[in-house]
């Protein structure tokens, strides 16, 4: 542990990132009580500061309704870290369960699985999301079906493969040898040595998350107004260019930190790890 | 001659080869998809640009004023239920042909036959050619507004479209191609992209060398990119919908606003067969909960220019059977919640459909106001945005209608009769005008009256009862009377946006090139 915190701090990128991660994610747990519109996330018109620039009432401007843009960030991550975490918390298991069985038992049934997999992974993430919530109704519900449904396979093929080189290390055959049962060398043996890899993904991971749920709602396929999404306050605010940036500007950054902060944490997980690509 | 008079010379005759006297001009417009470019299927604003310029009809609106001006035709005569029309005989088609009586007839039955667009104010018309100039119209029943609504009927070209096609009606044809007597005809369309047209040469009454040459109308262009073509000269009049904050940042780089009045209103149509809305006092309860205030201070452009004044009633100002302008709608929250306990369905279950169109970026913050506005009364709701396109499918069935769904609707011949008919007559529900599907047997019966009373007293009368009615039964929030502003270039003049003793009184005929004037 020690030693993994000793590389993390080694490069100074990847400490910065678990700065940007955890300051995201105490801004967003925090946000009713930091934001200085708390109410701004609702159903909340106010006309008469309407489409104001950045200034001391308003950090970062208003809105076209008169929602301070400052509060709806905050909240707006609160949506975005949500969808991440349920993203990954429901596409990992149902990945690593299935590259597990098609790594370690190969044979038809992994061969079966694995060309399902690869029928998800042929087709392009968004337009699958895309499709599937033209189909479905736009709620922040749907939104992380889509886009679970379209991440499991990656999990299944990353870990189909470290199986596949795990099965015939000494270990398995020593387990094998001495009767151990599939479901125990699966997952008490094999597993804890896919986790470093699965880790590692699922924190750079969560940066596509973020970026993928934020083009849906672009699309306006995403979380509904007056719920504020990153996404969907870029899309907004995009006919307003130039003249009201702000509305598109400071949301848009805000997507870069997100992104920005879990890639980096990801690399530096990677070398604490000593994860190959 | 001394060096400085050469060089004066010089530069004299360079100036004047770099000006281009006979230089083509090109007006650059845009407006939302699609334009639907067949007279018998046009209805909304794009289309009737298209119509207005590719095509003409036997009477126009008066410039500056009320009534109807001769056209294609040089008198009318009428008994109420015949109407006869002497045609001009110096009128040639953009192909060539002539116009003579036989093209007005088969455009009328075109029209019906179709049974699209606007036909439904000809649905009881038989037409017939009494010779190459005359025609006569026989009216089943006495139908006011008649001569008005005939800037509703395009004039096509019959042999020309028999000659290219082979249905009878022509209507791929017609979809691709003008075939009209219009100052400009079509050079290319594609109704999702663009339509370019081009200056006439045997246009009858002639087009002025200041009238533009070419005329690019795109469709569906993003308010950002209107925004910054004006900016950078690359655009002349963008279309309506560009939300007011865009067409200020455009006013203060010098653009100018150009405005056509109204002869429409913005209303928030609710379906009325769907609950909680099929219960009339649930539907005045939101009626009441609405902010008009509000809704005319987000519309105003600047001190002098606004999208609108504030709604009386269900009747815009200036049309029979208005309430007086200074009795405007005001949001009243006690009455609100009157109704709302008098509802039979209980508010805590409510979950109001609030749609938007995606193409008109504005909707979006009513929504927001609605919704915000409801929440108050403890009515949830949630906001949907359409695309044009597939609003337009939805309407069609009563369940996939949204429960609130807001338009601009205008008077397409400049008479009430064809604002409300279309909108709450009983027998034209589930078009893009009608998504409440009102049927209401007073509704019905004063629409009727309308439509033919004989004199403008009797219609004054009907039209009042109807206003009284449909504030009764509220199927509608009657957001404001709207006014339509346009941002342009100073590249051109357009007397009839711009000048009120020029303007038509008919929504998109402010749009006829032929009265434009290039400065550039």
């Amino acid at each position: 542990m020690i030693r993994a915190l000793r590389i993390l701090a080694s490069n100074p990128l990847s400490l910065f990132g678990l700065l940007l991660v955890v300051l995201i994610v105490l801004v967003a747990i925090l946000a009713p009580w930091i934001a200085p519109f708390p109410t701004h996330n609702g159903a909340v018109v106010d006309f008469a500061f309407a489409n104001k620039a950045p200034g001391a009432r308003n950090w970062m401007g208003t809105d076209l309704v008169g929602r301070d843009i400052f509060s709806r960030i905050l909240y707006a991550y609160q949506i975005s870290l949500t969808l991440g975490i349920v993203v990954l918390a429901i596409a990992t298991p149902i990945g690593t369960v299935v590259g597990l069985i098609a790594g370690y038992s190969g044979g038809w049934l992994g061969t079966v699985l694995m060309r399902i997999v690869d029928v998800f992974l042929s087709i392009p993430p968004l337009v699958l999301a895309i499709a599937m919530m033209g189909v479905l109704e736009p709620t922040l519900t749907n939104a992380m079906l889509a886009v679970t449904v379209m991440w499991w396979p990656w999990y299944a093929r990353l870990v189909y493969s470290v199986a596949r080189s795990e099965r015939e290390e000494g270990y398995v055959l020593a387990a094998e040898v001495i009767g151990a049962n599939t479901a125990h060398i699966t997952f008490r043996e094999i597993l804890p040595n896919c986790l470093p890899a699965i880790i590692t993904k699922m924190t750079l991971d969560m940066g596509f998350v973020i970026i993928i749920a934020s083009s849906l709602s672009f699309l306006g396929l995403g979380v509904q107004p007056p719920t504020p999404d990153l996404g969907s306050m870029v899309a907004e605010g995009a006919r307003y260019l130039p003249d009201s940036w702000w509305l598109t500007v400071f949301p848009g950054l805000a997507i870069l930190v997100a992104v920005f902060g879990f890639n980096l944490l990801g690399d530096g997980l990677r070398d604490v790890f000593g994860v190959d690509e | 001659m001394t060096r400085k008079t050469t060089l004066a010379t010089v530069l004299c005759v360079a100036s004047l080869l770099s000006t281009p006297i006979f230089a083509e001009t090109v007006l650059r417009i845009d407006e939302v998809a699609v334009g639907e470019l067949d007279p018998a299927k046009a209805s909304d604003y794009a289309d009737s640009i298209l119509m207005f310029n590719v095509y003409d009809t036997l009477v126009i609106p008066q410039q500056g004023g009320p009534g109807h001006v001769a056209h294609l035709a040089t008198s009318w005569e009428s008994d109420g239920a015949t109407y006869t029309f002497e045609l001009r005989d110096d009128v040639k088609f953009q192909s060539g042909n002539s116009m003579t009586a036989a093209d007005v007839v088969y455009s009328l039955e075109r029209m019906q036959a179709l049974g699209a667009g606007l036909s439904y104010l000809f649905t009881d018309v038989k037409a017939e050619a009494k010779s190459d100039t005359s025609v006569q119209f026989t009216l089943a029943q006495p139908y006011a507004p008649f001569v008005a609504s005939l800037v509703r009927l395009p004039i096509v070209d019959m042999a020309f479209v028999k000659a290219n096609s082979e249905s009878e009606w022509g209507e791929e044809f017609l979809s691709a191609n003008g075939a009209g007597t219009g100052a400009y005809g079509v050079k290319s369309h594609n109704p999702q992209e663009e339509t370019v047209m081009t200056k006439s040469d045997s246009y009858f009454l002639g087009v002025p060398d200041v009238a533009p040459d070419t005329v690019r109308l795109r469709y569906g262009l993003e308010a950002a990119t209107v925004r910054t073509l004006i900016s950078q000269g690359e655009h002349d009049i963008a279309s309506q919908w560009l939300p007011p904050e865009v067409i200020q940042a455009l006013a203060k780089d010098g653009a100018q606003l150009l405005t056509e009045s109204g002869t429409g209103a913005f209303y928030f149509k609710m379906n009325t067969t769907k609950a909680p809305l099929d219960d009339v006092n649930c539907r005045l309860a939101l009626s009441h909960a609405f902010d008009y205030g509000t809704a005319v201070q987000m519309i105003a452009i600047n001190d002098e220019v606004s999208a609108g004044s504030p709604a009386s009633g269900a009747i815009p100002v200036g049309m029979y059977g208005a309430n007086p302008a200074d009795a405007v709608m005001a949001r009243d929250m006690d009455k609100a919640k009157e109704y709302l306990d008098a509802c039979k369905y209980d508010a805590a279950d409510f979950n109001i459909e609030v749609s938007w169109i995606a193409e008109v970026p504005l909707e979006e913050r009513f929504a927001l106001l609605m919704q915000s506005n409801f929440t108050e009364l403890g009515i949830k709701s949630e906001i949907k945005k359409l695309p044009w396109a597939l609003f337009a499918e939805q309407v069609s069935k009563p369940e996939n209608t949204p429960h609130i769904s807001q338009l601009f609707v205008n008077a397409v011949t400049g008479d009430p009769d064809t604002l409300l008919y279309g909108m709450y007559h009983s027998s034209t529900p589930g078009t893009w005008q009608s998504p409440e599907y009102l049927s209401d047997a007073k509704v019905d019966e004063f629409l009727d009256a309308g439509r033919s009373a004989a004199d403008d007293a009797g219609r004054e009368e009907a039209y009042k009862a109807l206003n009284a009615r449909l504030m009764e039964i509220a199927p509608t929030i009657y957001g404001f009377d709207r006014q339509s502003v346009f941002a342009a270039s100073n590249r051109v003049k357009v007397p009839a946006l711009s000048d009120a003793s020029q303007a038509f009184g008919l929504d998109g005929m402010g749009f006829s090139f032929r009265l434009m004037e290039m400065t550039e």
